[in-house]
């Protein structure tokens, strides 16, 4: 079996169970672990995240939807505005300044985080 | 109607930064959903994920024009994902809600930590960046 692939499952099987654990798309771990392990660029891992994260994504709302815990109106309202801001997103990456932004989102993470074990 | 401007108003702050970093976006939607509209931990998550999902979608859509998926790597990530998913969702709604939220809520300050960090090193390294503050 080569590396590369060995690599690739881990990476994929512990971004899934992050991703179903806590309702996230697990870019989070994909993102880093492809940019470290397997030598893609940030850009490159970005694209390569997402078409990743349609997969798993998708398995853990199915699990969450069939136990009831999906608000189905709120998830389309987020959806009107998340598919616009998708489009506009993948444009501004290719153009800020990735620091500024990694920072911007830092401090409101770590707020929230706060928040939420309190 | 102020709740429906305010949950498309996230979708399109969280869709543009989700895309820009190559995330999902969920780590945006739970806890602007816990936080700022009250939602239980569990519908927050399971809310988030259905917003990723097509949001996703559309991501993979953009990025792929641009060139920028690489696809051999992209399946087996994914299928691998699938099973971490199912087996990561089935113990989060085995969970009592407030003990989920404190796990994700380490869990977001984990990945703050590890963001600050990391623009730091940019800093260190790489082209005069501007003020910090």
């Amino acid at each position: 079996m080569n590396t590369a692939l060995t690599k690739a499952i881990a990476l994929g099987a512990v971004a899934g169970i992050v991703a179903g654990l806590f309702g996230v798309g697990g870019g989070v771990i994909v993102v880093p672990g492809l940019v470290l392990w397997l030598a893609l660029t940030q850009r490159q891992a970005s694209g390569t995240s997402t078409a990743t994260i349609v997969m798993s994504s998708a398995a853990a709302m199915l699990a969450f939807g069939i136990s009831g815990s999906v608000d189905w109106r709120a998830a389309g309202l987020v959806l009107i505005g998340s598919v616009a801001g998708a489009w506009g997103g993948a444009w501004i990456a290719e153009r800020i300044n990735e620091r500024a932004l990694a920072v911007t989102f830092a401090i409101v993470l770590a707020i929230a985080g706060v928040r939420m074990v309190l | 109607m102020l709740e429906i401007a305010s949950l498309i108003a996230l979708g399109l702050f969280a869709g543009a930064m989700a895309a820009a970093l190559g995330l999902g976006g969920g780590v945006i939607f739970v806890p602007s959903l816990v936080v700022l509209f009250g939602f239980e931990q569990h519908i927050a998550q399971g809310t988030s994920l259905a917003v990723i999902f097509p949001t996703a979608i559309v991501a993979t859509i953009a990025h792929a024009r641009m060139g920028s998926v690489r696809w051999h790597l992209s399946v087996p990530i994914g299928l691998a994902g699938i099973a971490g998913a199912v087996l990561g969702a089935r113990v989060a709604l085995g969970l009592d809600a407030d003990l989920l939220r404190r796990m994700f809520g380490v869990f977001l300050i984990l990945l703050a930590a590890r963001m600050a960090w990391r623009a730091w090193r940019i800093n260190d390294q790489s082209e005069p960046a501007p003020d910090p503050s």
